[in-house]
């Protein structure tokens, strides 16, 4: 089936009245993923945009046509891990255990549990929507927040500019933990992006599946709404982010982008990179040049 | 029939958790509570337990899971000590707090700093306000025999709540003594099987567990929580009796006593070292001191009544704590206790520490604790606080 009949054939299981911003990437991703997965899910959503934005129900109802439940901020993967544990011993494999966290609850202080859950092949899907930083609570930082970006905790002075490190490379971190399934996707790539998350899914029956999406966010990098998908296409086509993935240990560009298109085009429409000079800009080439290099070795044999 | 057998306190504890069929364990290993986790594994590696063994990389992990497990319709243990309960003190509150009954075991042990790995009950005692019950034995027969009454308390439809069976780390963990094993059928009896109902997350009955709650609603839940944990009170009693009525051994209840119908004074004891206590009683009754024991085996919930009611035409009485309340120069047992009885200034009282850190609560410290009392009993109000300390050379 053709990825557009997988989705016009599916249900919506999200309410309709979420109070995600306008052109929130993670919204579309949280949709997509559950139209995929059906009603025999359980998922786990830690606070965050999603949660935040009352997908995990409020007063005594649910955000969700499906059973939710918002673990803390740092344990998302070891909760599902009770979860699957007993769907499991129960024989009740075919219920989808997900859990749809931001970077923050996956690069920072969920990361041990994350680790863990992937080190021991937990059988569940983990999809992180990376909008490089925390945004629900004010866009602070967080370790996948790019170089040199505007956020709240590393703000643009006079003496300091933005974000000073790199970010870190978590999909690849996962894909170094011997996952079933290790992806990145882009709401700009919607063809791959549904794929991935029905390969997730199916690796979730036998091992840790791994999906890393990136999320366009309006309010938090400052860019348009109607903008998220030109930006999450823009995103790939750099290589700020590139699409690959990793099953049974073997590499793949899934988008090979022959024709990369400079950072600074992907970057030009977002506020929080406004203060860079071309010095930063040449730094941020770099190392997005030489993350590419890397994937580029990673997946040779086979691309 | 049951099978009698030297156990460690912490192979007592995995033979308890054994015995209740759990579906899924985690737990993380730590002095002193290690061998607990060691002896639940191999009972796995041989097939003699058919639980889920989920080899965490933390207790903030081991809590997650076993929360997670609940929530999806099973029985679940842990256990853990001192580092590792103040690491899953996250979850360690959304576990009560969600109302999901379940028996973590609490080999007892010292907060560091100073760096210590000894005994001491810190640890339990810390986090006595976090909506878990918790009950302090005495020997290694009480933590089996507990962790089979706990989940039949933690599980009752009127209560949910999950509970600590909280023993001195090494004097009691490591220890071997004389415990009798029962049959799984008699178990079986006394302990029927438990799905949450309230909060289960199961695509065939669609919930979000724990919504986003406003105060006016999450007041409720409070209140609820507090009245179902006195309503655990009575329960405690009844599953005792029960207890007591199927395997032949009766602990009293939310406490117990030794020598209290006559008693002019009275110790407060909780854990381990009440064995010590009854024998202190029992020399000081051949000096004609009319001295008795109360034994706290639950500080939460806190047996006001049965503590007052045993208190009565007592004249003076001094709690032994192993462990301290910062900000009130005191142990625990002697702030409740004050706060139970109401007219503590119409008595003479103090409060005894010792026991931190690994150091011993022998038989001179308690005497000498009675015989302080029995000197001050006809001088009514507060005393100071009696450390078992010996100056540092």
């Amino acid at each position: 089936m053709s990825y557009l009949d997988v989705l016009s054939e599916s249900k919506d299981l999200v309410t309709p009245g979420m109070s995600a911003c306008q052109g929130c990437g993670g919204e579309l991703i949280l949709r997509k993923v559950l139209q995929i997965s059906g009603e025999n899910t359980i998922i786990g959503i830690p606070p965050g945009c999603m949660a935040g934005a009352g997908v995990v129900g409020w007063n005594f109802s649910n955000g969700l046509k499906i059973p939710v439940h918002i673990p803390l901020l740092d344990n998302t993967a070891s909760l599902l891990s009770g979860v699957t544990a007993m769907y499991q011993k129960m024989g009740r494999e075919d219920v989808n255990i997900i859990g749809l966290a931001g970077d923050g609850a996956t690069a920072d202080c969920g990361f041990q549990s994350l680790s863990a859950a992937a080190e021991r092949g937990e059988h569940m899907l983990y999809v992180c929507y990376d909008n490089e930083g925390y945004m629900n609570t004010g866009f602070q930082r967080s370790s996948t927040t790019f170089k040199g970006s505007q956020t709240s905790t590393t703000p643009v002075g006079k003496v300091k500019k933005g974000k000073k490190e790199n970010r870190k490379n978590i999909p690849m971190i996962m894909a170094m933990h011997g996952a079933a399934y290790v992806a990145t996707a882009s709401p700009g790539h919607m063809k791959d992006m549904v794929e991935k998350i029905e390969k997730g899914i199916a690796a979730s029956k036998h091992g840790f599946a791994y999906l890393h999406i990136i999320s366009p966010c309006p309010t938090g990098w400052v860019s348009k709404p109607e903008c998220g998908i030109d930006l999450a296409k823009k995103a790939v086509k750099s290589n700020y982010f590139p699409l690959f993935e990793v099953e049974e240990g073997v590499w793949r560009r899934t988008v090979p982008n022959p024709k990369p298109i400079p950072v600074t085009d992907f970057i030009a429409g977002l506020r929080k990179f406004k203060h860079l000079g071309e010095d930063e800009l040449a730094e941020i080439q770099e190392y997005v040049d030489k993350n590419n290099e890397l994937l580029e070795k990673l997946t040779r044999e086979v691309s | 029939m049951s099978k009698i057998q030297a156990l460690t306190g912490n192979y007592s504890a995995s033979y308890g958790a054994a015995l209740c069929k759990p579906d899924v364990i985690a737990a993380y290993p730590i002095t002193p509570q290690s061998s607990v986790v060691e002896k639940l594994a191999q009972f796995s590696a041989d097939g003699e337990i058919s639980a889920s063994m989920v080899e965490v990389e933390s207790e903030h992990s081991a809590m997650s899971v076993v929360q997670g497990a609940v929530m999806a319709g099973g029985r679940a243990f842990t256990a853990t000590s001192a580092q590792g309960l103040a690491l899953m003190y996250e979850p360690y509150f959304r576990m009560s707090t969600l109302r999901l009954p379940m028996v973590m075991a609490l080999a007892t042990r010292e907060m560091t700093s100073p760096e210590t790995v000894w005994s001491g009950q810190q640890d339990a005692v810390s986090v006595r306000d976090a909506g878990w019950m918790q009950v302090f034995v005495e020997n290694n027969q009480e933590i089996l025999d507990m962790i089979i009454q706990g989940y039949k308390i933690a599980e009752d439809p009127n209560i949910l709540l999950p509970l600590n069976v909280c023993y001195d780390g090494f004097y009691l963990s490591h220890l071997s003594e004389r415990v009798e094993i029962p049959e799984q059928a008699e178990v079986d009896a006394f302990l029927p099987p438990y799905k949450s109902r309230h909060a289960i997350l199961d695509p065939k009955e669609p919930m979000a567990v724990d919504p986003l709650t406003p105060g006016n609603i999450l007041i409720e839940y409070r209140k609820s929580h507090l009245e179902a944990m006195q309503e655990a009170l009575a329960k405690i009693e009844e599953v005792n009796k029960e207890f007591a009525d199927q395997f032949g051994r009766n602990y009293g209840g939310a406490i117990d006593t030794y020598c209290m119908d006559d008693a002019e004074i009275a110790i407060l004891t909780i854990g381990s070292m009440t064995g010590t206590g009854r024998e202190a009683v029992d020399e000081a009754r051949k000096k004609g001191i009319k001295v008795g024991l109360i034994k706290v085996r639950f500080l939460r919930p806190f047996p006001v009544e049965r503590i007052r009611e045993a208190l009565k035409g007592v004249k003076a009485w001094a709690s032994i704590d192993r462990s301290v309340v910062f900000g009130w120069n005191s142990g625990p047992v002697f702030m409740e206790t004050r706060a139970a009885v109401g007219n503590a200034d119409s008595t003479c009282n103090f409060s005894a520490i010792g026991g931190l850190g690994g150091a011993d609560i022998s038989l001179d410290d308690i005497t000498g604790c009675i015989e302080t009392l029995d000197k001050l009993k006809t001088e009514p109000g507060k005393k100071d606080t009696l450390w078992f300390s010996k100056p540092v050379e």
